[in-house]
């Protein structure tokens, strides 16, 4: 960004999150996107997962309090975007973004696996937000899919790729299958975070 | 741009900075994948219609302790487009420095009349406005006596633009020596609510505090 600004407006500085960003804004719709409201016919398309997994600071513990946030492709690997509006192979009934703050540092949000977009494996986008940092993001992929030897992410992180896959657990529970994904934010086994605001 | 994007900063004498800021310089994003790494987030139209007002907790209810504060401005990205439609969520704690949070356990006074969380949206350009009451610093490192200034927490979320800040106050006496302040260098300033007359509404000082959406995710799609 720093050659190019002349014409832009300078931008509000993102600043932390604190510790009490307030459970009172939990929205159950945004921490579940196989759900719906009772009474309502409609269901998102695809396998439905649960991703499971803890946040880990700099000495191993957890990381209370944190907010994250969750962006993904629908089944057929279409995002829900101004640039796809209208296209047939967009979910009427999946928009792809979820939110929930943990308050362990501990974590599980049910979705759907998403599909491969051109070129990319599956993955999810996770961006999280809590005290002491400003945003962070990186990307989740899941154990055996076909396009992660060939993913352009995984392969610019190198032999750290594997801090990006979740793994399966084995099981199912209640209809979803369960994949896991630590993150640890800083030190070591640190997971790999993108510049998505500038690169 | 070289090989790596940013490294992050740590907020001098703030131990969660240093616990959770990652060392490594973040990763470059490839070109291809670059779309990917844009949330658009659904338009939530998750406000209560009094929610506007945090100087009370419910219309029928008295003002909560302090100073009535009138906060208005203008979402927009970098090239100056408004982000209308965007969920505003904003928390601050009372006049005594205290959350009315379950995690909070600073046993600052409460205040019945403050709940001290609101959420606005902005209109079609980009304009918000809320009442809150000025908020009280709190000491954050009783150990070496760092207080946190007065802050108000905003989250703001809309289509692609994305963002968590705080606004300051002007002239308080610990906006020097907070963490995340000292990161931001000269540009502290831009998130300074800037003094203005409240005019006749009722509310006893006023702020202006426009929110630019910056980097490139916010004008993906402009
Ligand atoms: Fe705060």
């Amino acid at each position: 960004m720093s050659e190019l600004t002349s014409n832009l407006l300078p931008a509000t500085n993102e600043d932390t999150c604190g510790p009490y960003f307030p459970i009172y804004f939990a929205d159950p719709a945004l921490e579940d996107l196989t759900r719906f409201d009772p009474g309502v016919v409609g269901q998102a398309a695809g396998t439905p997962i649960i991703l499971r997994g803890r946040v880990l600071d700099r000495h191993g513990d957890l990381a209370n309090g944190a907010l994250l946030e969750f962006w993904q492709a629908n089944a057929k690997g279409v995002y829900r975007t101004p640039a796809t509006e209208g296209e047939d192979d967009v979910d009427p009934w999946f928009h792809g973004y979820g939110r929930l703050r943990t308050a362990s540092g501990a974590y599980g949000y049910r979705t759907i696996l998403p599909g491969a977009a051109p070129g990319r494996a599956p993955n999810i986008t996770l961006t999280i937000f809590s005290d002491g940092i400003n945003r962070i993001v990186t990307q989740i992929f899941f154990e055996g899919q076909t396009g992660n030897d060939t993913d352009p992410v995984l392969l610019s992180v190198g032999a750290e790729a594997p801090k990006l896959i979740a793994k399966h657990d084995g099981r199912t529970a209640g209809g979803c299958e369960v994949y896991l994904f630590d993150v640890v934010m800083a030190g070591p086994g640190e997971t790999p975070f993108f510049d998505d605001l500038e690169s | 741009m070289g090989k790596h994007g940013r490294v992050l900063g740590i907020g001098p004498t703030d131990n969660t900075s240093d616990q959770r800021t990652p060392r490594q310089p973040l990763r470059l994003i490839p070109e291809v994948a670059r779309s990917s790494f844009v949330p658009v987030v659904p338009a939530r139209y998750v406000t209560n219609p009094h929610e506007w007002d945090m100087t009370r907790t419910a219309p029928d209810r008295p003002r909560a302790d302090g100073v009535p504060i009138e906060v208005t401005g203008r979402v927009c990205t970098a090239s100056g487009r408004p982000v209308p439609n965007a969920l505003l969520e904003i928390w601050s704690a009372n006049l005594y420095g205290r959350y009315r949070h379950i995690e909070d356990h600073s046993g600052l006074r409460l205040d019945e009349n403050h709940l001290g969380m609101g959420r606005v949206l902005t209109d079609d350009e980009g304009r918000y406005r809320f009442w809150a009451i000025s908020p009280g610093a709190y000491l954050a490192r009783p150990d070496i006596g760092r207080w946190r200034p007065k802050h108000i927490h905003m989250s703001i979320s809309g289509g692609a633009s994305r963002m968590i800040t705080q606004m300051y106050f002007p002239d308080e006496p610990n906006n020097a020596s907070d963490p995340m302040a000292i990161l931001m260098g000269d540009a502290f300033e831009r998130n300074i609510g800037k003094p203005r007359d409240p005019g006749g509404t009722d509310v006893e000082e006023g702020y202006d505090f426009d929110i630019v959406i910056g980097g490139r995710n916010a004008t993906f799609f402009e």
